[in-house]
């Protein structure tokens, strides 16, 4: 089951400059360990020591945020697409 | 290569780095680098080639150390940052104090929430120091209004300090094994024990290698006023010690205000110590006249350093890493501050003029002369 996941420029150059990653998961949970196995510093960007997403970080299964979801144990779909944003701020 | 000043200046905005020949005239200015990322401390690493190392605490996808070995005209990742081990239940929320170490390779690390981290490859990995990032009060360290950090480490071989805001002083004697709490005569303002065993708002310690034994403190002061239980605690915001911080005693009579962040030795003279006292309310310049003032008899009375400094109408704070004195023989104090002005004191701050006046918010400060 082949998932997508689109990458914002600033975590790009943990992966050697790609903008999408293609990998099989079948959970976000699922497709962070993914990540963790093949990617370790863009993981330590999303999720911090005690693997917990961080806070101003935001996953989407396609167009909904996964805390509107079933968390990182939503379950994905062939075709999926999860986006990995930072969230809006000032300062 | 004539000898050249390098100044690693930490930003809310990212790093820049400013260079000059040692006469230190005029200083080039270089960089963001690590751009948009607030760095909190910076280390300027002269054991062999040297190697500018600096924190950048990006809120958004966590914290990495910088590494230049190029004078700062580019800098990459280190490999890691700290990171707690699996299990811990902490997570790294900011790095405040890097520190050189015994060989060319080792470093440490004091972070946040308060633990130290040590390096024995240049920061390309790190280990947790368990006798102080786990000591049995180490859960009940409570965080400031800068969080709860450890932004002091000072190392005298096997002897290893390190400050804590809000956890107090603690001393290793075997290399940072074990840690005691070392705090007698180190006043709290904000409980009712004035003289607990730990806990107290330590902002910064400073001291001199050629004098291991002295050692002084920026704590957190202004409770002349306090009337609640414990009664009044005046002058508890600046302290020296004579026995390797077994003690402390007061040294803030005769400044403006004992309260302040930094505190910075003479690098000859281990009876010149400098501290930049601020308004304990708002943190900011007595009277909006910003001054340093200076001792040279370890503390026993002090002269007010202000000559080209604004005489009113200023406002900022400096921060408790935003100060630092260089070794030239004829050493120039920098400060900068939270309005993005970093200022030269020349002649051992008798002459201060500003090198740059529009960066951003500078929360460190670290000279080498390299």
């Amino acid at each position: 089951m082949t998932i997508t996941i689109h990458l914002p420029a600033a975590l790009r150059a943990c992966c050697e400059g790609a903008r999408e990653l293609s990998l099989s998961a079948p959970s976000v949970r699922a497709a962070l360990e993914e990540i963790e196995r093949r990617h370790p510093a863009l993981y330590r960007s999303i999720c911090d020591e005690t693997g917990t997403v961080r806070r101003h970080v935001n996953l989407f299964v396609n167009t909904a945020h996964v805390r509107d979801r079933e968390g990182l144990d939503t379950a994905l779909a062939p075709g999926d697409v999860i986006t990995i944003l930072p969230a809006v701020s000032g300062g | 290569m004539p000898e050249r000043v390098i100044l690693s200046i930490g930003t809310k905005k990212g790093l820049f780095v400013a260079e000059a020949a040692k006469p230190r005239r005029s200083f080039g200015l270089r960089g963001p680098f690590g751009s948009g990322v607030a760095v909190y401390t910076a280390l300027i690493d002269t054991r062999g080639k040297p190697r500018l190392y600096a924190s950048s605490c990006n809120p958004f996808f966590g914290m990495k150390v910088l590494l230049s070995t190029d004078l700062g005209k580019k800098f990459q990742e280190t490999k890691s940052a700290p990171a707690f081990p699996k299990g811990d239940g902490r997570a790294l929320a900011n790095i405040w104090s890097l520190e050189a170490g015994d060989d060319k390779k080792d470093m440490w690390c004091g972070v946040e929430p308060a633990s130290l981290f040590r390096s024995s490859d240049g920061g390309d990995s790190w280990e947790m120091v368990p006798g102080i990032s786990n000591h049995e009060h180490a859960r009940k360290w409570q965080p400031g209004n800068g969080g709860l950090c450890m932004h002091t480490i000072l190392r005298d071989g096997q002897r290893v300090h390190v400050g804590i805001s809000t956890g107090g002083h603690y001393v290793s004697e075997d290399g940072g094994e074990t840690f005691t709490a070392s705090n007698k005569g180190v006043g709290a303002g904000f409980a009712p024990d004035p003289y607990p065993e730990f806990g107290q708002c330590v902002h910064k310690i400073a001291g001199h290698k050629d004098a291991p034994g002295r050692l002084y403190m920026q704590n957190h002061g202004g409770w002349g006023e306090w009337d609640g239980p414990g009664g009044r605690r005046p002058d508890i915001g600046v302290l020296r010690s004579d026995d390797h911080g077994k003690t402390w005693r007061s040294i803030a009579k005769g400044l403006p205000s004992d309260f302040g962040f930094p505190i910075v030795v003479h690098p000859h003279d281990a009876d010149t110590v400098y501290v930049m006292p601020l308004e304990p309310m708002t943190r900011t310049c007595p009277g909006g006249a910003p001054a340093v003032w200076r001792s040279e008899d370890g503390g026993d009375s002090w002269q007010r350093l202000a000559r080209g400094l604004p005489k009113k109408e200023s406002f900022f704070t400096v921060q408790r890493d935003a100060m630092d004195v260089d070794d030239v023989k004829s050493p120039a104090l920098y400060f900068g501050t939270t309005t993005g002005q970093l200022w030269i004191g020349r002649d051992g701050g008798e002459e201060w003029s500003c090198l740059f006046d529009s960066l951003p918010p500078i929360h460190c400060v670290k000279v080498a002369v390299v």
